[in-house]
């Protein structure tokens, strides 16, 4: 059972449809990107995982219990929201013991996630008076302070200059190697691209691709191969039974992950007429905007 | 539960909202009890025990309450607040009993000092005091109130979420009731912020015959009105999407 369920997850609000038969799985030891344009179903995905929004159909799992049936949610998933919110009256210092006190976690780990997060010298401070940079930062301290074993972030880099960033992508690292499964949102693939191990795509609440992000978006410069066959329908099911990315083109199809050699061998072996075979060079940005259909 | 209730008396105690609104209260609840024993004469022990119970707590107490829910909303702290606890109905019910406990302590803190200030004002002159179980008995209806207030100020903020929409009903709320009482006793009797309080605190502003409801009947009316709120408020909550 995977740390992170989500299976034929649908949210319906009256008559948008934002998510629509979603599924995919979150690995332990693993960061996911889950990617897609602004207004994808993103940001909806990862609340009914939170249980803030209630699903039309389908479910969204931590080991197998939805977040509201976890014991103390806190020690099992650490999350930050896009629109992280603090009382601005509050401290920093505050507000991590009103979360820790909550969740039953020592009061000594709140100096231990401001240290983490390098707020320490302003964790008395209110946080009124607090820059976007910094109220990431404490959102990411108080995803932390239950030490958990699933880490849900959506959108974290929104805010943070380049150090923060780049501070940003060592985190979700280091918690991944640390062995914890880090799904982490984005609609900006280069801030992600670099920290990812899997990548989720959707775009219109629907999948558009899941797997490595090598075998998704056929890696930065990776291999993506054109071919057109006279069964060019039996030849994109046989290569995406094979786990491979492929997308309609026309009167092509475009197999991302995969060279013109490798294409070739699977239509041998299927006994599919190949029409014509390239290579082509594409950037996992064009790859991204092909999949989600948006600009390229 | 006591974790969810020791985090929201943490709450707020990390902010200079409580300490503001009992600073308030205090201030205009003094000033009125030093003009009134200052001011007035022929004190009896009535006038007195009607003067220790006249204060602003109850209004002080529904705001506190009303801030502490709707403020959730205003400050959109309500996502942080229950992805850390995300059972809403045990959440609403620390709430209601985190803000139940502040209202006493608001209104302790109001009472013994306007007691304390009157009865010195008032010996200083030589006038009518009560001893210290006639205060206490003034006293502990009030703490009643005030702990039926906070709670029932948590339902009516989780019912308007528009903070400053809610603090405006209050106020209105508080125009309105005396004017129902005064119009029509049967109905305004059971009015939850002056006509029940009132009838627990034991002041009858009515002619004589009209009075307000028995002290435990109101404390069951006004139960009815914190677990109606209750109701309906975790009705919404529970099934509210937090987009």
């Amino acid at each position: 059972m995977a740390p992170v369920e989500i299976r034929d997850l649908t949210k319906r609000f009256g008559s948008v449809h934002a998510v629509s038969d979603l599924s995919f799985d979150v690995q332990a030891g693993r960061v996911t990107g889950f990617l897609g344009p602004n207004g994808a179903g993103k940001s909806t995905t990862l609340r009914a995982l939170l249980g803030l929004v209630h699903p039309t159909a389908g479910t969204a799992t931590f080991d197998g219990r939805s977040y509201d049936e976890l014991d103390r949610p806190s020690a099992h998933v650490g999350a930050v929201l896009e629109d992280a919110a603090f009382h601005p009256g509050r401290s920093a210092r505050n507000h991590l013991r009103v979360l820790a006190t909550t969740g039953e976690h020592p009061e000594g780990r709140v100096d231990e996630v401001l240290a983490a997060v390098g707020l320490e010298d302003a964790a008395d401070r209110r946080v009124k008076g607090y820059s976007m940079g910094m109220r990431q930062r404490l959102a990411i301290a108080a995803a932390l302070l239950g030490d958990p074993e699933v880490l849900i972030l959506d959108e974290p880099t929104n805010g943070l200059d380049p150090p923060g960033i780049r501070w940003m992508r060592g985190l979700v690292r280091e918690q991944a190697a640390n062995g914890r499964a880090v799904l982490i949102s984005s609609h900006v693939l280069a801030e992600v691209a670099q920290s990812v191990d899997d990548v989720v795509v959707i775009a219109e609440g629907e999948l558009r691709g899941h797997g490595t992000l090598e075998n998704v978006l056929g890696g930065d410069d990776g291999p993506a191969t054109e071919v057109r066959s006279a069964d060019q329908e039996r030849l994109a099911g046989a290569i995406e039974q094979r786990g491979h990315v492929v997308q309609r083109d026309g009167d092509s199809l475009l197999v991302l992950g995969i060279t013109p050699g490798e294409v070739g061998e699977i239509a041998g072996q299927e006994q599919i007429t190949i029409l014509g075979l390239a290579p082509r060079a594409r950037s996992l940005e064009a790859a991204f905007f092909a999949l989600t259909g948006g600009e390229t | 539960m006591s974790a969810l209730l020791r985090a929201e008396l943490l709450k707020l105690r990390t902010t200079r909202t409580f300490a503001a609104l009992v600073g308030a209260a205090l201030a205009l609840s003094l000033l009125v009890v030093v003009l009134s024993t200052t001011l007035g004469s022929d004190f009896d022990e009535q006038d007195v025990r009607e003067l220790f119970t006249f204060d602003f707590t109850p209004l002080f107490i529904l705001l506190l309450g009303v801030m502490g829910m709707a403020g959730e909303w205003r400050h959109r702290t309500i996502t942080s607040t229950i992805l850390a606890a995300p059972d809403r109905l045990r959440l609403l019910t620390a709430k209601m009993l985190a803000y139940a406990a502040a209202g006493i302590v608001l209104s302790l803190i109001v009472t013994v000092a306007i007691m304390a200030v009157g009865s010195l004002v008032l010996s200083g002159r030589g006038e009518t005091t009560i001893g210290l179980a006639d205060l206490a008995e003034v006293l502990w209806p009030n703490l009643v109130v005030a702990a039926l207030l906070g709670a029932f100020g948590v339902a009516i903020g989780g019912l308007v979420r528009n903070q400053v929409v809610a603090i405006v009903g209050v106020f209105m709320l508080f125009a309105v009731e005396p004017a129902v009482i005064g119009l029509a006793i049967d109905v305004g009797r059971f009015g939850p912020i002056v006509g029940a309080p009132n009838g627990i605190i034991g002041i009858n502003p009515i002619e004589e015959g009209e009075d307000l409801l028995a002290p435990g009947i109101a404390v069951l009316v006004m139960l009815g009105w914190i677990l109606a709120g209750f109701a309906a408020t975790a009705a919404l909550l529970r099934g509210r999407d937090l987009v």
